[in-house]
């Protein structure tokens, strides 16, 4: 497979304020490239900068092979593109206005993008200012995907819609891969990036800090579990299981909250042993998990810790 | 400073403040500048008195032989343009924040809305009372200047008098702006609204006994206190009424403001409701092949649609307008001007021959570069309001070069600007024919066509400062490039300042083109500075950094 972005050593400042700094990863043809990172931890700088808004201070980013700043004209017309934020005409209809991007880019396939319209149920009458977020999301998604590119650059996807169309959304981003498209998209949902992509790169405060398989979720990703129990919270029976690292009992004196890395069958197996009136089991955002697992000065989880 | 709605809104218009404030205050010093060189002997004052008989339906000519009354005489036709700010300000009092989504967030603060309306109400009667000072300062300033005789007390109820006019425009704007989805349509109403009461407040002016006409009009009860003139005692009356309306009708706002939806308009009473239609369904049509959406320049070309009609109505209208002035004056000109050295002075900004037609016309004509001027500022902001909000991001993600954005947006200025010139030019010659003014039709032409260089000029400017400035304090720089070439122009002979200090002034360029036909070297410096402003711009733009 041939890399279809290169990014080496790309620095980004705002005046005396953090951007990026010496960002280098590679997505290869055909993969789905999930970028993570909490907010404002230059995931929306690092895609601008990809699509020439922005002009690095240094380093060297690439798409196809070519340069994004000085031949960002062609790359745009390999590339749809979705930004974090979506500002368009407000007294544009949602048709409008994807006839006009339609036009810009030099004709679309008209079948096509009345499709993605019926998938995403958009009604296209209605002006830009009257949609709601979601509804604005989904013009932002039918642009960028109504000429077919061969790389989609989606900063946060999915913000805004609802389940269905979030599922719908995670259907053409499989159709794009099994056509051979690349998808590189940003994101601080875990989850999300879990089960759409393949690859995932992690930033953070400007840095990356990770790059590799969707292995390398699983020993940031955590579960907090909160169980109620009937008697008094048995702490010391999850201590010591695997993958627990904080326990904390409540002030009701019934219940405990766990912090868990990787799979809750041994938390579960043994809250089993004891009466349990309630288990609640969420995943923290990412900021969270990035405060738990790189407070340690981003070398490693912290050690368990009790707390009861 | 953010530590209250009242303080953030008017921390917001800090520069308006300074802006506008300043603008108007230099204007009355311009205007009492220049009142010596009219008075030099008793003739002259007679011809004054005569000339500014002849404009009576344009505002009262009371003592116009005295600084303060020929400056109230001046000042009073300058009403329209006071307006443009309460106008903006109060139209988007609430409609800005709801269009930009951000008054969810403010209204689910602890705050009652009655609150945040009045917190916001006050800001801009600060705002107002900010500009009034300036004004009075300026305006005393000016009087000292010339031993006009104007004291401090009268200088302040002179601007208190407009400050008080302007929350009342201030109110209407808001009034309107609850009955209109956008603050664009509620300005544009208030405008029209202000253009009738203007008009209404003409009628006693020019018609015998029609007070009470007038009397329908704010406008008229602003024009009752002349507190510059000798004499004159302050009507308290009005200025109390001019309050009191202003109370009302923003009470009524933030009335109706408490009990609409966020983000829509006033529903009209039931009785008023039409039939209700069923429900449309939702569509999914995604081609119109509309001629508006095919590139970048149709697209400009049709959002400009409809301030273009707006600007042009104006421009050619004042043009068309001012014909007919000089018709109807053209035989008392003739005895004042021709008896009357310091009259010709007078026109002296106009051009030097005051034995046509043309001088009169001439003189007037130097407001419309100054208008077409200043529609290029309101779209040179909005190049720089689109870039800021971000609305050329998703356009420059399109393999669209940068070069071709901007060009195609500059183009579609360019095509607005010409439409608005020639239409001017057309409505000119054929009121002129109408009614028998005779003209050269080549200077004419000249006249009207020279404006576009300056208006472009301006808007390739704005477009070069966005490139560093953000759009309020680019449009703020602008407009007051365009106050002060204004000053340098009108009054810069007058203060003797030097042909190099004049020449900075770009409607030195413009020259008298009704008299003396198209000055063909000053017009090419225009287009030079312009080109090189441009071109520069493009520079910039194709590597700067694309903000939000």
């Amino acid at each position: 497979m041939t890399a279809i972005i290169e990014v080496e050593g790309l620095s980004k400042s705002y005046g005396g304020k953090r951007g990026i700094i010496d960002v280098s990863f590679k997505v290869e043809e055909g993969q789905l490239f999930g970028f993570l990172g909490p907010n404002g931890a230059g995931k929306t700088t690092t895609i601008r900068t990809l699509m020439a808004l922005l002009h690095a201070d240094s380093g060297q980013a690439r798409i196809a092979g070519m340069d994004c700043w000085d031949r960002s004209v062609e790359i745009k017309r390999l590339v749809g593109y979705l930004p974090g934020e979506l500002s368009l005409d407000p007294g544009l209809t949602g048709a409008q206005i994807l006839e006009y991007f339609g036009h810009l880019r030099g004709g679309v396939d008209q079948a096509y993008l009345k499709q993605l319209v019926e998938r995403f149920d958009l009604d296209t009458s209605r002006k830009f200012r009257q949609y709601s977020s979601g509804n604005k999301r989904k013009v932002g998604l039918i642009q960028a995907f109504m000429h077919q590119p061969r790389l989609l650059v989606l900063d946060e996807p999915t913000n805004g819609l609802d389940p269905l169309n979030q599922q719908e959304f995670a259907r053409l981003v499989g159709e794009a891969r099994d056509e051979g498209r690349t998808v590189f998209l940003s994101s601080h949902i875990l989850t999300e990036v879990e089960q759409i992509c393949t690859r995932v790169a992690i930033i953070r405060e400007g840095r990356l800090v990770r790059e590799g398989g969707l292995a390398e979720l699983k020993d940031i990703k955590r579960h907090e579990v909160a169980i109620t129990f009937a008697d008094s919270p048995p702490a010391d029976s999850f201590l010591h299981l695997e993958g627990v690292e904080r326990v904390e009992g409540m002030p009701d004196g019934h219940t405990l909250r766990l912090t868990v890395q990787g799979g809750l069958d041994a938390v579960v197996k043994a809250a089993a042993m004891h009466p349990v009136v309630s288990l609640t089991s969420h995943e923290p955002s990412l900021d969270e998990v990035f405060l738990t697992y790189y407070e340690n000065g981003g070398k490693g989880p912290v050690e368990v810790e009790q707390r009861v | 400073m953010f530590s209250s709605i009242y303080l953030k809104s008017l921390r917001d218009a800090r520069l308006a403040i300074l802006g506008w404030g300043l603008g108007m205050g230099l204007l009355m010093l311009t205007v009492l500048a220049v009142y010596p060189s009219l008075v030099t002997t008793p003739q002259a004052k007679a011809s004054l008195v005569n000339l500014a008989g002849s404009f009576a339906w344009l505002a009262a000519p009371v003592r116009v032989d005295t600084a303060g009354g020929y400056a109230t005489f001046k000042y009073g036709v300058t009403i329209l343009l006071i307006a443009v700010w309460p106008i903006l300000a109060g139209a988007r009092m609430f409609r800005r924040e709801e269009d930009r989504g951000s008054m969810d967030a403010l209204l689910s603060l602890p705050r009652t809305r009655v609150r945040v309306g009045l917190e916001k109400l006050a800001a801009m009667w600060s705002a107002l009372l900010g500009m009034g000072l300036l004004i009075a300062i300026l305006t005393f300033a000016g009087g000292a200047a010339v031993n006009g005789g104007i004291s401090a007390g009268q200088a302040v109820v002179f601007a208190f008098n407009i400050v008080l006019v302007c929350f009342l425009v201030g109110a209407i704007a808001m009034l309107i702006s609850q009955f209109t989805e956008t603050s664009g349509t509620a300005a544009g109403s208030t405008a029209a609204v202000m253009l009738v009461f203007v008009v209404l407040d003409m009628v006693h002016r020019i018609i015998p006994n029609t007070d009470w006409v007038s009397s329908l009009s704010p406008i008229y009860y602003y024009n009752l206190n002349k507190p510059l003139i000798p004499g004159q005692s302050v009507d308290a009356g009005a200025l109390a009424l001019l309050f009191g309306l202003s109370v009302v009708l923003s009470a009524a706002a933030i009335w109706l403001f408490t009990r609409r939806d966020i983000g829509a308009a006033v529903r009209a009473p039931a009785f008023l409701h039409l039939p209700q239609r069923p429900a449309a369904k939702p569509s999914r049509k995604t081609h119109w092949g509309a001629w508006s959406l095919r590139s970048v320049y149709t697209r400009s070309l049709a959002t400009l649609a409809s301030p273009t009609l707006w600007w042009t109505l104006a421009i050619a209208g004042f043009g068309g307008w001012m014909v007919i002035v000089v018709v109807q004056t053209e035989a008392n000109l003739r005895a004042l001007l021709n008896g009357s050295p310091t009259m010709q002075a007078f026109l002296r900004a106009g051009g030097s021959d005051a034995s046509t037609n043309a001088s009169i016309l001439s003189a007037l004509f130097l407001f419309l570069p100054v208008m077409l001027m200043a529609f290029a500022v309101t779209q040179a902001n909005r190049w720089s309001a689109d870039e800021e909000d971000g609305r050329l991001e998703l356009v420059l993600s399109t393999p669209q070069p940068r070069l071709n954005v901007l060009l195609g947006r500059f183009a579609a200025l360019a095509t607005s600007t010409v439409l608005i010139a020639v239409v001017t030019l057309a409505v000119t010659a054929v009121t002129a024919a109408a009614t028998g003014l005779k003209l050269d039709q080549g200077n004419l032409a000249a006249a009207t066509l020279s404006m576009i260089p300056l208006g472009l000029l301006v808007a390739a400017i704005g477009y070069l400062l966005s490139g560093w400035l953000s759009a309020a304090i680019d449009t703020g720089l602008l407009s007051f490039l365009l106050v002060i070439w204004f000053f340098i122009r009108y009054i810069g002979p007058d203060l003797h300042l030097p042909e190099a200090t004049q020449r900075l002034s770009a409607f030195y360029y413009y020259g008298t083109p009704l008299l003396h036909g198209l000055p063909t070297f000053d017009t090419f410096v225009v287009v030079a500075v312009g080109a090189a402003a441009l071109a520069l711009a493009s520079a910039r733009f194709v590597r700067k950094d694309i903000g939000r």
